[in-house]
């Protein structure tokens, strides 16, 4: 996380003013902060239907249900949340059940102090405050049982559910306890933060590979998606969106063929006040399959605006004519004077990187239910950021934000597409039309084609040697389109080093790396044509996604020009000098974890095969999973790399749960491989050409590698693990590539002929 | 007004007959299990079985489907304890999970004629579902579970048989 990523709404955030109460409710023992309508709750016990409207609740059966204020779009953060209650609360796993959360400014996260689900955040950031909800509970609930039992709190042991007293063999379930009504007590700010929590060798729960709560709903088809919404009433939505990814206007619609299909009702033309979208059109009908059958039936006219005539090519002639111009940009980095240092440095290196356009495409296309209920919009739909996609609903409808009720869903995948409140636009002005609950789906080629995609990158990397072969200069330009900046939120922008106004950090994080460099400058440049043309979003592992694939191939390039091995060349800058203590040794030991399970540099391979190593640590500086890769590849003559095995080591401080970060972890490697070989879109005229999975084509089961994946816990805090994986391997592919054939591919994805071309080169 | 014969019911439907089975199954059954990913038979999320055949619903048109035994995740087993249920539990399978009914009924389906697959006959017949996530490893290990469960199953039945 950005430093400065702090509070997005101080006042729903300062949890001092507030206190922590625990207390009987007519539902059972509920626990939260005051002012987050527990209070309410408390004050009103006789209340038939009160609504669990905390983190968690306890009901007379005993059973714990966690309200998760997180997307769970496959990490399962909902069961982290619970299991991390549960450890400190003492309540047996089979007893957690889990919920989730509207927007609600009472579940923001309490550091970030918005609903906002990415940037592996989650289980760092609620750690804390999930460990102290449930050990509150613990107290107020032993404190209970000590007054029913008649025996002193102190002499309780917790454990699975149950409170007993060992000296007199009494003892009392939570459900009991909770029945008995006599758990009341209230913590403050203070209280909460004297509680003394376990030490990691009393974890009973913290570290073991519990099942997750959410799988069994996923085996028997019963999970509901935003896409399985059913309303009574409602209808659906069918869109036609433009050739144009984005400028475009509608300039006229003939529904006359549209009208002869049955069940339509109307087509409705978006006024899009908040920008999002520009020239959609929604067919709305009885049936999804007769609202598809009205939209193919449109006739639409429209100006294509500005972008028209945009492709990748333009975009990437824009970048590097940017890149040329000394006043470009604002510093992320700024240490040192790396052009003094290149004037006397005995070698200078210099290369471009580039990244194409890439589509999040998450298995559950986009979608959105809207019904107006009264004075409240209501939204039912998956979605990683409620705090703004609710603000875009309103701004949809014309309406207070205070006004709209966020529905939160399992999402089927997210990869940072669902921060985007794009069907929200759709769902809302055609249920306003319509005066009917609207469901709008995308089809597979809507949401491809309307993609908020990684943007299309071009970086330059200048390196200086020394004479003895130490790296002594490095200066990186990073051009993009500036995905954060698009949000329109200040607080997730950085200033700039040269005060130059704030920048899009989303855009070149990694590139301040743990890596001593006496001279490093990094520029942040926006592509401001990019931009427009192709309005970018975060995808999973954002800017590390390219500034790693930028930074670890040029640092073997030095290792080759230097005559060193590309890992011990790493070993050696990871010498934690300075502001790089601790993390650099961190991110050095996962390298060395990485090279000795692998077997790196111990293997006589075959030829055309390869070794690669690459370290990163993603995500961001202050909130890093130091993560290792070794890539084994075999390139064949036509060029065509196969990846052998993926070795994989991760420090992420403490696990929560084993067995659900090995299955984040070797999702984001295959995401990874999956980048860097075979996702690929591309610009032309204006639109995205790639408009289903035969033409944007993600790994499927036959090109899957083996994939070990190692974790190192070391007892330091929590990290997250959905993303930084995805950084790291294509550039340990791209330099196991080039230890195999002696190619250099500069360009993502790494395509056949480009390790062919670069095989002749 | 087709009717169809969908885990074990007959049910009449009002739809064109060309209206892709899919829609016809989520949206007037309101079984949700089956998933739309594609509509174009490239992701498998849509699969289900046409007289034990793996299907794409989102490829089929209702008409082709009348007089045919339609089964759906809903309807695999009553209770959802399918051998490959199970084995997609114990191996932890899901992430998203939205593409898991149709892994599911892919495997199903091969599972139903083969419960010794090799490694690359499984390959071969999932390699059309895809899974965003990237869940590929664990759903090969839980096919080879299932089929070594139905594998003993079938053995302890015949033994019993023969008692
Ligand atoms: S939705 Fe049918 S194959 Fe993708
Ligand atoms: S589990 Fe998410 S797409 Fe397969």
């Amino acid at each position: 996380m950005n430093k400065h990523v702090k509070n997005l709404a101080p006042e729903t955030t300062d949890l001092s003013r507030r206190s922590f109460l625990v207390g009987t409710a007519a539902t059972g023992l509920v626990l939260g902060y005051a002012g987050s309508g527990i209070d309410q709750a408390l004050a009103a016990p006789a209340a038939a239907n009160f609504e669990p409207s905390v983190w968690y609740a306890i009901a007379p059966d005993g059973l714990v249900t966690v309200t998760c204020g997180k997307a769970d779009m496959g990490q399962h953060v909902a069961s982290t949340m619970a299991q991390i209650v549960a450890e400190e609360l003492g309540a047996n796993w089979k007893d957690m059940r889990v919920q989730l959360a509207s927007n609600d400014p009472k579940f923001n996260d309490p550091v970030l102090g918005a609903q906002i689900t990415g940037g592996s955040w989650s289980t760092m950031m609620n750690f804390d405050a999930m460990s102290r909800a449930g050990a509150a509970g613990r107290i107020a609930l032993t404190e209970a049982a000590a007054a029913s039992m008649g025996v002193p709190a102190s002499e309780l042991v917790v454990r699975a559910s149950t409170i007993s007293h060992p000296k007199s063999k009494k003892s009392m379930s939570f459900a009991e306890v909770v029945k008995s009504g006599k758990a009341t007590k209230t913590f403050t700010a203070d209280d909460l933060k004297a509680i003394k929590l376990k030490s990691p060798d009393q974890y009973t729960m913290i570290g073991v590979s519990v099942p997750q709560l959410d799988i069994p709903l996923k085996v028997n088809g019963t999970a509901k998606y935003g896409i399985d919404v059913m309303l009574p009433g409602m209808v659906y939505g069918a869109l036609v969106t433009p050739p144009v990814r984005y400028g475009a206007t509608v300039k006229a619609v003939d529904d006359s063929a549209a009208k002869k299909v049955p069940g339509f009702i109307r087509a409705v033309t978006l006024d899009d006040k908040t920008t999002t979208t520009t020239g959609w059109v929604v067919a709305v009908a009885n049936t999804y399959a007769n609202a598809k059958k009205a939209a193919a039936a449109l006739k639409i006219d429209y100006d294509g605006g500005p972008n028209a005539k945009l492709s990748s090519e333009s975009l990437l002639t824009e970048a590097k004519r940017l890149q040329g111009l000394s006043d470009s940009g604002q510093f992320f980095v700024k240490d040192g004077d790396p052009n003094a240092a290149f004037g006397t440095a005995a070698k200078v290196l210099e290369a471009e990187y580039t990244t194409n356009i890439n589509i999040h495409a998450p298995m559950e296309p986009m979608n959105a239910t809207a019904e107006f209920k009264g004075d409240i919009l209501h939204i039912y739909s998956g979605n990683q950021f409620a705090t703004r996609s609710g603000a875009i609903a309103a701004g949809a409808a014309g309406i207070d934000p205070k006004f709209v009720v966020m529905h939160q869903m399992w999402l089927g995948g997210g990869f940072g597409r669902r921060l985007d409140a794009d069907m929200m636009v759709p769902a809302v002005q055609a249920a306003k039309a319509v005066g009917k609950p609207v469901k709008v789906i995308y089809t597979r080629e809507n949401d491809m084609t309307m993609d908020f995609s990684r943007p299309l990158t071009y970086q330059k990397v200048k390196a200086g040697v020394d004479g003895d072969g130490k790296l002594v200069a490095l200066s990186h330009d990073v051009v993009s389109a500036w995905p954060t900046q698009r949000w329109g939120i200040p607080d997730f922008l950085s200033p700039s080093v040269d005060k130059k106004g704030p920048l899009d950090a989303f855009t070149v994080n990694g590139s301040d790396f743990f890596y001593t460099v006496p001279n490093h400058y990094v520029r942040a440049i926006k592509n401001e044509m990019a931009h427009n043309a192709t309005p970018s979003g975060q995808l999973r592992s954002v800017a590390p996604g390219w500034t790693f694939w930028a930074v670890e191939s040029m640092v073997d390039e030095i290792a080759h020009a230097t005559g060193k091995d590309p890992a011990l060349l790493r070993v050696e800058l990871l010498d934690g000098k300075g502001k790089n203590d601790g993390g650099a040794q961190r991110l050095r030991n996962t390298l060395l974890a990485a090279m000795g399970l692998a077997g790196y540099g111990t293997k006589q391979l075959p030829k055309g095969e390869g070794m690669g190593v690459a370290c990163v640590s993603s995500q961001e500086r202050a909130t890093a999973s130091w993560t290792a890769c070794v890539a084994h590849v075999a390139v064949a003559p036509s060029g065509e790399v196969t990846v052998k095995k993926l070795t994989v080591a991760t420090d992420v401080g403490t696990q929560v749960n084993p067995d659900g970060i090995r299955a984040q972890v070797e999702g984001a490697a295959l995401w990874g491989m999956s980048l860097a070989l075979f996702e690929k879109a591309t610009l032309k005229d204006g639109g995205i050409e790639q408009t289903n999975f035969d033409s944007y084509t993600p790994l499927r089961m036959s090109q899957l590698p083996e994939v070990a994946v190692n974790v190192i816990a070391n007892g330091e805090k929590a990290t997250g693990v959905g993303e930084p994986a995805v950084t790291v391997v294509a550039p340990a592919i791209g330099n196991a590539v080039f230890n195999a054939v002696g190619a250099r591919v500069r360009g993502l994805p790494i395509t056949a002929e480009a390790v062919k071309a670069a095989m002749k080169a | 007004m087709p009717n169809l014969n969908i885990n074990g019911r007959n049910m009449s439907v009002e739809a064109a007959n060309d209206t892709p089975l899919l829609w016809v199954i989520r949206e007037q059954l309101q079984m949700t299990g089956t998933k739309f990913g594609c509509g174009a038979g490239l992701c498998g999320a849509c699969t289900v079985h046409l007289n034990g055949e793996a299907v794409r619903s989102c490829q089929t048109s209702v008409a082709d489907a009348v007089g045919k035994k339609i089964t759906t995740i809903e309807g695999l087993s009553a209770k959802g304890e399918h051998p490959l249920q199970k084995a997609w539990v114990a191996e932890q399978v899901p992430q998203c999970g939205y593409c898991q009914s149709g892994q599911i009924m892919q495997a199903a389906a091969l599972l139903s004629k083969n419960t010794n697959p090799t490694k690359e006959e499984v390959v071969a017949h999932m390699d059309g579902n895809l899974c965003r996530c990237m869940t590929y490893s664990r759903i090969q290990k839980a096919i080879m579970r299932a089929a070594s469960d139905m594998r003993t199953a079938s053995a302890t039945g015949s033994e019993r048989r023969a008692t």
